[in-house]
């Protein structure tokens, strides 16, 4: 189960990949990244799963004293929550340039943006 | 002390207070931003002072009470200290720069600037590898929104793709820590250190990926095209910040991956580095647009700081010395000239001579290039001196190789650009100079000189900023109001206070050169009271190459006489460089007094075999297989100064085209400091062999080629100056084989040119700069019979041929005497036949400056000249009286030497008795030589007067065409292509088959550069595509070895 669900993370880290270098338009790019970003928090997730045990939350059924051996690693479950707040800001602020970016050319096609090379 | 959170707290506080700030109340959001700046400042510099003087150990900052790894924590040591000063002081300045455009964009840009400084504060000050992610997504964030602080419309593509790479950047990272914490079971740095022993293997793909990731943060080559974009579009204080605080965080975040991979990983680093620092450079060459070209070094630089975090193995203790000064070296100079470029109008480099306009300016700019070029008396000087002789020390040749190549071409493009700045038309647009633009500017001015000196102290040398002889130089800055004249009796009295003071401590040979420079100099000085105004640039200049003259010959170990090089050679550069059409000449020089430089530098490092300096007597001490090779280097580098043949192509141009009074300094005293290198290099090493071959018999086919070729090629010269500059390469070449002959007639020929070239080389440049002064032009064949009108250069010019021909009875007659003997004492034969060839043909040139400047015709346009200028006569007369003097009694120079040299060569001295001089071959009785001759030439000349009392004087127009209208005039002069047969002859020796292989390879390399920088399409997805496949690329490289 934990390996059907990092596969698929890399799958989808591939999916995005793939989609953000062959996809000329500029949200298909935004959207191919945000792929790759689900991507990385299955594997996150599936990296701190351990079999048979249950989710991070102390209440009375665990204990704190019992916690250790019978809740899975809560740390990359807080590390994805923090992942996920930053891909949303980092989608936002690419979503606002791709906005600048269409004003400015009105075309999407981010072929036409290489007036900066060599 | 404040506790080091604060930086964030401030930064993060006052950037969400601003959002409560009405957006009319701008002026107060300004000064809100400046304060936090301004108090993040304070709490770096209190713990730099606390480290530095109170010596305190580092602080572990727990953010909630937990030690790690509960919770985060952040550490505050003298690194860190030092590096959140720098992204702070930077964050201020820049701050300060964008003024205008924060109060005209509003408080939300300033809370975006405040998180950007933040974030690299963060990524600093951070102990663990999840919250190092969140900074560097938050730098990431801030860096996007300040690219759009820029007018330039195009930045917003830059921004994008900068986005794009920042993306894929960020899933590496991620990927890279969850499994690296999935190994060690934490995501403390210094907890994943100790735990790993899978991190440390080499093989392992998390690290890789982790590690990557952050490199790729510092723009490898070549997946950077989206810096460079960035750097070209983005506002010039944004890209300060991003070259300055962005580079030196990251290279901090690289540092302490290394720190958890451990040794295994450190070739990775290196590699990335160093292909980065010389691809960079290579690629920065055909640049055009100063602020891209500002970005290509910007990589470079980093690219040299991460090979040396690679480096850290061998470089123990020294590790922060050498990779704080090229950082800091970098960083201030980087910021500097960014923020200079927002001073001027145009974008193309030859735009920058608007600073002209502004001396102080340019100043900083030279100030800023001489940091990125590692000269002293700055941090990367000394820096590059550790790395040198550590690397070579460990036998990594290779690598040390690369970084020297790479600073090569790295000078080669920014003293080229400096050249614009001096010589190219100033623009119409002013430099535009605002207070608060101009502030971050001379802060960074003031910041470089400080490093310097703290650099100097730290560096276990003598500190160059506390040698008087550049102290005095430097003084001369200050002293720019004065007029020249006060200012030129200033340096004409310190340099002979200075000989007076000192000329106890020198040995003989040294004490010949201290005159030539000390007393010398003064001499030529004479000649520049001539000029009127302020002569600005000129004093600071020619006092530096001074300084570096006098600290050469004063040096006792390795690293004085390199810094002394160093020295001299920038003074003599900038001094070159004022001649009116010298741009290409001077650029010449320095690149090749800088690759010659690099090659003293490798050599010593050889030869220190890991000390940190070495006397210099202790050469000597050296074995083979090593001796040789340090030889080599030397060798090569000295004779890049007298200008071998192979090496001399910069020659005739730098001395032909310098000022009146530059050119005897640049030939009469600088040359020296070629041969005085020889000279120390071959009395301590004496003979080596390389592979069955004796090298100084190489070095005596290099002198007799020289020779020849030097007088070959000044024959063609229809240029007086170009003509006497061509002649040096020839005297010199006969200097470098009288050294070679390694006997003892041969050095004493050598120093007896070294005293003749001075004389008499100086007092022909000052007649050769006076007639043209007059005539307005230096191509003899436009002038003629100024005898009359110009005695005393005639006389001037007369007696020095004679000199440099070395006929009786003058001292070049003494010159030709010790050098017939000291070959009859030595069984080389051809390269003695070869230089016996090269005699007569000075006296085809030398001819040619008699016969065509001061006989023949009188020009119609020259018949109301004057004789040459007071002043520029005025040491002539001095040099002809020397000359005199040094002909009669040679012994005054000579005869202490030439016991000195009894330690080394106790065989063949000469012997002085009265007036006589004589050797194994016979004598020499200058006095009666001198007699003889004036008896001879006076009846003759007498007898001349009487039968030719009845001539008639040929008159200019006696002339006649036979019916043809000369096409060009000059082609009908006698004196045009006066040597015409003889080119038939020998022409295909002066074929220019150096300065086309020269040329050839600088083409090579820019048609290279130019190709290989069209990998940078623009496109961001091609640059995403770059990235990956850099990684992919690594990847198999790393594993593949």
């Amino acid at each position: 189960m934990v390996y059907i669900a990092m596969a698929t993370g890399f799958l989808l880290i591939l999916i995005g990949f793939y989609g953000a270098l062959t996809n000329r338009n500029l949200l298909r790019m935004i959207v191919a990244f945000s792929i790759a970003d689900t991507g990385i928090n299955l594997v996150i997730i599936s990296v701190g799963y351990l079999p048979g045990r249950t989710a991070p939350i102390l209440d009375t059924t665990v204990t704190a004293a019992a916690a250790a051996a019978r809740i899975i690693d809560p740390v990359p479950q807080a590390l994805v929550l923090t992942a996920i707040v930053i891909g949303v800001g980092v989608t936002a602020l690419m979503l606002a340039y791709t906005l600048k970016l269409y004003e400015k050319k009105r075309t999407l096609d981010i072929a036409k943006f290489t007036e900066l090379k060599w | 002390m404040v506790s080091a959170l604060y930086i964030l707290i401030a930064a993060l506080g006052a950037a969400f207070f601003l959002g409560f700030l009405k957006d009319g109340m701008r002026a107060t959001a300004y000064a809100l931003t400046l304060a936090a700046l301004v108090f993040m400042n304070f709490i770096s510099a209190g713990w730099v002072w606390v480290f530095v003087v109170d010596g305190a150990a580092p602080v572990e900052i727990l953010t909630s009470g937990f030690p790690p790894p509960f919770a985060i924590n952040l550490r505050m040591g003298l690194t860190e200290a030092a590096l959140t000063l720098l992204v702070n002081l930077s964050g201020l300045l820049s701050a300060l720069y964008l003024k205008d455009v924060l109060l005209a964009l509003g408080r939300r840009s300033m809370a975006v600037l405040l998180i950007a400084v933040m974030a690299l504060c963060g990524i600093i000050l951070t102990r663990d590898i999840f919250n190092l992610f969140v900074f560097f997504e938050l730098a990431a964030i801030a860096t996007a929104g300040l690219i759009l602080l820029s007018e330039d419309k195009r930045a917003l593509s830059a921004g994008f793709k900068y986005m794009i790479v920042a993306q894929a950047i960020s899933v590496l990272l991620l990927i890279g820590i969850i499994f690296s914490y999935h190994a060690t079971g934490t995501l403390n740095i210094d907890g994943m250190a100790e735990a790993s022993t899978e991190l440390k293997t080499g093989a392992s793909i998390a690290f890789f990926l982790m590690f990557i990731a952050v490199v790729a943060e510092l723009k490898p080559f070549p997946a950077n095209g989206w810096a460079l974009d960035i750097y070209e579009s983005a506002h010039p204080a944004f890209s300060a910040i991003f070259s300055a605080a962005s580079g030196a965080a990251f290279l901090f975040a690289a540092d302490k991956l290394l720190h958890i991979g451990g040794a295994a990983w450190f070739p990775l680093a290196t590699g990335i580095g160093i292909v980065t620092f010389v691809a960079a450079n290579l690629l920065a060459l055909p640049q055009t647009n100063d602020r891209r070209l500002l970005g290509y070094s910007s990589i470079a630089q980093t690219g040299l700081v991460l090979a040396v975090l690679g480096q850290q193995d061998i470089l123990g203790d020294r590790y922060l010395f050498v990779a704080g000064g090229l950082l800091f070296a970098h960083s201030i100079a980087k910021a500097g000239l960014y923020w200079l470029s927002g001073l001027i109008a145009g974008r193309e480099l030859p735009d920058w001579a608007a600073l002209r306009s502004r001396p102080l300016l340019i100043f900083a700019f030279v100030t800023f290039i001489a940091m990125l070029s590692g000269l002293p008396p700055f941090p990367g000087f000394y820096a590059k001196w550790e790395l040198a002789r550590l690397l070579a020390g460990e036998g990594r040749i290779a690598l040390l190789a690369l970084i020297l190549f790479g600073a090569l071409l790295e000078a080669g493009y920014l003293f080229r650009w400096f050249g614009y700045i001096i010589k190219r038309e100033q623009p119409a647009q002013r430099v535009a100079c605002t207070p608060h633009k101009l502030a971050p500017v001379i802060a960074a001015v003031v910041a470089g000189w400080a490093l310097g000196y703290l650099w100097g102290d730290l560096s276990g040398h003598a500190n160059l900023l506390l040698a008087v002889p550049l102290l005095f130089a430097l003084s001369f800055l200050l002293l720019e109001w004065l007029p020249a004249w006060i200012k030129n009796t200033l340096a004409i009295a310190g340099m002979v206070a200075f000989f007076v003071l000192t000329y106890a401590e020198y040995d003989p040979l040294r004490l010949i050169f201290s005159v030539i420079i000390l007393i010398g100099g003064p001499i030529i000085f004479l000649a520049s009271y001539h000029e009127h105004g302020r002569r600005i640039g000129f004093y600071p200049a020619a006092m530096l190459m001074y300084a570096g003259l006098t600290l050469l010959i004063r040096a006792n170990d390795s690293f004085g006489f390199f810094a002394a090089w160093e020295m001299l050679t920038v003074g003599s550069y900038f001094l070159i460089l004022r001649g009116k059409h010298s741009e290409p000449h001077a650029l010449s020089y320095i690149i090749f007094s800088l690759g010659g430089a690099f090659m003293i530098l490798a050599g010593f490092a050889l030869a220190a075999q890991g000390a940190p300096q070495f006397d210099l007597a202790s050469l000597s001490l050296l074995t083979q297989p090593l001796a040789p090779w340090v030889f080599i280097l030397l060798a090569l580098g000295f004779m890049t100064k007298t200008a071998a043949i192979g090496l001399h192509i910069w020659l005739p141009g730098a001395h032909g085209e310098a000022e009146t009074d530059v050119s005897p300094m640049v030939s009469g005293i600088l040359l020296k400091a070629g041969l005085f290198g020889l000279i120390v290099l071959l009395m301590t090493m004496g003979k080596q062999q390389l592979y069955g071959i004796e090298l100084t018999h190489v070095l005596l086919w290099i002198g007799a080629l020289s020779a020849l070729l030097g007088n070959l090629m000044a024959i063609f010269e229809e240029d007086a100056k170009r003509l006497l500059a061509y002649s040096s390469i020839g005297q010199m070449g006969y200097a470098v084989f009288g050294l070679a002959l390694m006997n003892h007639l041969g050095w004493l020929m050598a120093l007896m040119f070294v005293i003749n070239h001075y004389i008499y080389k100086s007092m022909l440049f000052l007649s050769a700069g006076g007639v043209a002064k007059r005539t307005g032009t230096r191509d003899m064949y436009r002038m003629g019979g100024l005898i009359t009108l110009m005695p005393l250069s005639f006389i001037a010019t007369l007696i020095g041929i004679i000199a440099v021909s070395g006929v009786p009875p003058l001292s070049g007659f003494g010159g030709r005497w010790i050098f017939y003997n000291a070959i009859l004492s030595s069984d080389v034969r051809l390269p003695m036949v070869i230089l016996f060839f090269a005699g007569p043909i000075a006296f085809l040139y030398l001819f040619r400056l008699i016969h065509t400047i001061f006989l023949g015709q009188l020009k119609d346009e020259h018949r109301k000249l004057k004789e040459a200028p007071f002043w520029i006569i005025l040491p002539q007369m001095i040099f002809v009286v020397l000359l005199l003097v040094f002909a009669v009694a040679p012994g005054l120079a000579l005869r202490r030497v030439d016991t000195y040299l009894n330690q080394f060569f106790p065989e063949g001295g000469l012997n002085w008795a009265g007036t006589t001089i004589s050797s194994n071959y016979g004598y020499w009785n200058p006095v009666a030589i001198m007699i003889t001759v004036c008896v001879i030439f006076g009846s003759l000349f007498a007898w001349l007067l009487f039968v030719n009392r009845k001539a008639q004087k040929v008159k200019q127009f006696n002339i006649v065409f036979a019916g043809e209208r000369p096409y060009r005039p000059e082609t009908t002069h006698f004196a045009w292509n006066f040597f015409a047969p003889y080119r038939k002859a020998l022409g295909f020796m002066v074929q220019p088959f150096v300065t086309r292989f020269w040329s050839g390879l600088t083409d090579l390399l820019h048609a290279a550069a130019d190709l290989s920088r069209r990998l940078y399409n623009g496109n961001g997805q091609t640059y995403a595509f770059h990235f990956i496949a850099f990684v992919v690329v690594v990847y198999f490289l790393w594993t593949g070895v």
